[in-house]
């Protein structure tokens, strides 16, 4: 993959590392450049700390590169928290010395440039025994023709616990956004004890030219090719979609929830699909669980994960679960 | 020596759709999708409810090819190259057994990790055991038959330990390696074990929307003939090239060519097969 000098500028940049002194949560690193934002408010819960995560605009831009590193210590609970839906705005190549470009594997035609400014934010964290992650932003929009890629790694110790939530919206539907963005790429890999349980890899591209060249080179009937379908028609209805992840002792009662309220669903033949569904699934024997969600409406998915997650006040408090799914 | 011929009939054995892989108890989320009213959203038709089910049959298979092949596809292609390696070194010493072997696992346990979805893993391993087992009692060469040759029977060996591996719970026999590692045993060039790893999916989808009565037999050949040809075709073309990046450089995360899921509304569906009050298949 092919980039400018991006690599080495430590622009947007961040890295947190808390720890727990006689049961407040200390931070021995809390600094970020621009354009990361890092902002740590009181808590009141033992135990618990809280970190805003932002970027100044509110939003990131075409060849943005935020790099996290996040270091959660023994006994510690540590909420990572949005504030408003992460925006990517469209690529706009060449604008910043830290634009990341991204060779587009099709042929580069008249209207697809072969070089992409793509948005990217990584994320590296590790998670000490004991000790407890609540990734709980806000979804990711993304907007007409933007390009985005998320890296997020977790390094687990044995005796830790995660709670990861990783969603994204369609657009702007005022504007008549409707999945009408170039690329998303997110990827969130979890390992426990060096081991890897789970490689969760979203790839929803645009870019329907390159399967389209493919299909112009073989030689069948045209005619009676089936029309090649976008990015729209393969997520409808829906204009939401979440992945959450939870693996550990501390998320065992949430699961434990949630497996229950999924063993009550049955399902008979439908004229038309529901307005929110989701779904449960196993993780490493059991030891974890992924939900998938999707949504008509981005409100009625963060009102269901508020629900679905209540078993987390007593986990991290009740005032501090109430800052997450505003 | 007329290759072509060999692989031509080694490509009608694999095709056969009586092959015991037992893949006819899984309609991959098809049946799921049925139930919960997604046949009838597609392509509005003024045609009336046939043609809405057959456009609604063609999306499905479309969508769910475009997420197979980017997910599956590079764990065929990575484990017919390790196949692939091992035969080169003639199946010498013991050594070359146990860094295959070991290999194929570490594969095997990645597309475990990447397949966050207990009903599409149970199938699956299902399915890939069963390959491997028509191997072992069909394919290989008969000890009885004399000209068994030095490499065909460390091949036979090979697959014998893995699939032991398998049914003794050290790995899961994902279908995706399997096939990988059968069509490399088998000698067919990878590009027709992609190609034909596609278009069996495809025809199994065919063959689960026939039973469950959204199209008819005469309408799946012609779909299988017209419609879901350039599909196939479309999708080996992009995803043939697509590696794990496993033995290479996995920390490149953001690298472009490497598997991942397409299709997040499939993997609900998928999933959410077991809870349909009334069902055929069993994924």
């Amino acid at each position: 993959m092919s980039s400018t000098a991006g690599e080495d500028i430590t622009v947007g940049t961040g890295h947190i590392s808390c720890d727990l002194h006689s049961s407040t949560v200390v931070f021995s690193k809390l600094s970020s450049s621009y354009p990361l934002k890092l902002l740590s408010p009181r808590v009141a819960e033992h135990g618990v700390a809280i970190v805003y995560v932002m970027s100044y605009g509110g939003g990131l831009v075409g060849g943005d590169c935020m790099q996290l590193i996040v270091e959660v210590g023994k006994e510690c609970k540590l909420l990572l928290l949005s504030q408003g839906s992460t925006k990517v705005f469209k690529t706009r190549a060449g604008n910043r010395a830290s634009t990341r470009f991204r060779r587009s594997s099709s042929q580069p035609t008249p209207s697809s440039p072969s070089l992409q400014a793509v948005t990217t934010q990584s994320m590296e964290v590790t998670i000490a025994p004991d000790s407890a992650l609540f990734l709980l932003p806000d979804p990711v929009t993304c907007f007409r023709s933007a390009s985005y890629t998320q890296v997020q790694t977790f390094h687990l110790a044995g005796s830790a616990s995660i709670v990861l939530l990783d969603w994204i919206t369609s657009g702007r539907r005022s504007m008549g956004e409707d999945w009408d963005f170039l690329r998303y790429y997110s990827v969130n890999e979890v390992f426990i004890e060096g081991r890897r349980v789970a490689r969760d890899v979203l790839l929803l591209d645009n870019s329907s030219l390159d399967t389209q060249t493919a299909s112009e080179s073989c030689s069948s009937n045209h005619t009676s090719r089936a029309p090649l379908r976008m990015l729209k028609d393969r997520l409808a209805p829906y204009s939401c979609y979440a992945m959450l992840l939870l693996y550990g002792p501390r998320t065992h009662d949430v699961v434990t929830d949630l497996q229950a309220k999924y063993r009550t669903i049955s399902i008979f033949k439908r004229a038309a699909p529901e307005r929110f569904l989701w779904s449960l699934t196993p993780v490493d024997d059991g030891k974890g669980a992924v939900v998938r969600a999707a949504g008509v409406d981005t409100e009625d998915v963060k009102n269901w994960f508020r629900e679905a997650l209540r078993g987390l006040e007593v986990v991290v408090g009740i005032d501090e679960y109430r800052k997450v799914f505003l | 020596m007329d290759t072509d011929f060999d692989e031509t009939y080694i490509l009608l054995l694999l095709a056969d759709s009586n092959l015991p892989t037992g893949s006819f108890v899984a309609s991959s989320g098809f049946e799921s999708y049925g139930t919960h009213g997604f046949l009838s959203i597609s392509s509005a038709s003024s045609a009336g409810k046939g043609r809405a089910t057959i456009t609604g049959t063609v999306d499905f298979i479309q969508d769910s090819l475009h997420t197979y092949a980017r997910s599956a596809l590079p764990f065929v292609s990575d484990a017919y190259r390790i196949v692939d390696a091992f035969k080169d070194l003639k199946g010498k010493p013991e050594i070359e057994h146990d860094t295959t072997i070991k290999k194929l696992l570490e594969l095997d346990e990645l597309y475990e990790t990447m397949t966050l979805n207990h009903v599409a893993k149970r199938a699956s391993k299902a399915q890939g055991v069963a390959l491997l087992t028509l191997y072992a009692k069909g394919f290989a060469c008969p000890s009885g038959l004399g000209d068994e040759d030095h490499l065909s029977k460390s091949l036979a060996i090979l697959i014998d330990r893995l699939k032991l591996m398998v049914r003794g719970e050290e790995t899961h026999g994902h279908l995706p390696v399997c096939w990988g590692v059968l069509t490399g045993a088998l000698g067919i060039s990878l590009l027709r074990a992609q190609h034909l790893f596609l278009f069996l999916h495809a025809r199994s989808l065919l063959s689960s929307a026939v039973r469950l009565n959204t199209i008819g037999p005469y309408s799946s050949q012609q779909l299988l003939l017209h419609s879901v040809r350039p599909l196939v075709e479309a999708e080996v073309s992009q995803n043939k090239d697509i590696r794990t990046g496993i033995f290479v450089d996995m920390h490149h995360n953001d690298a472009d060519n490497r598997p991942a899921t397409t299709w997040p509304l499939g993997e609900i569906l998928a999933v959410r097969h077991d809870l349909q009050h009334s069902r055929i298949f069993n994924s």
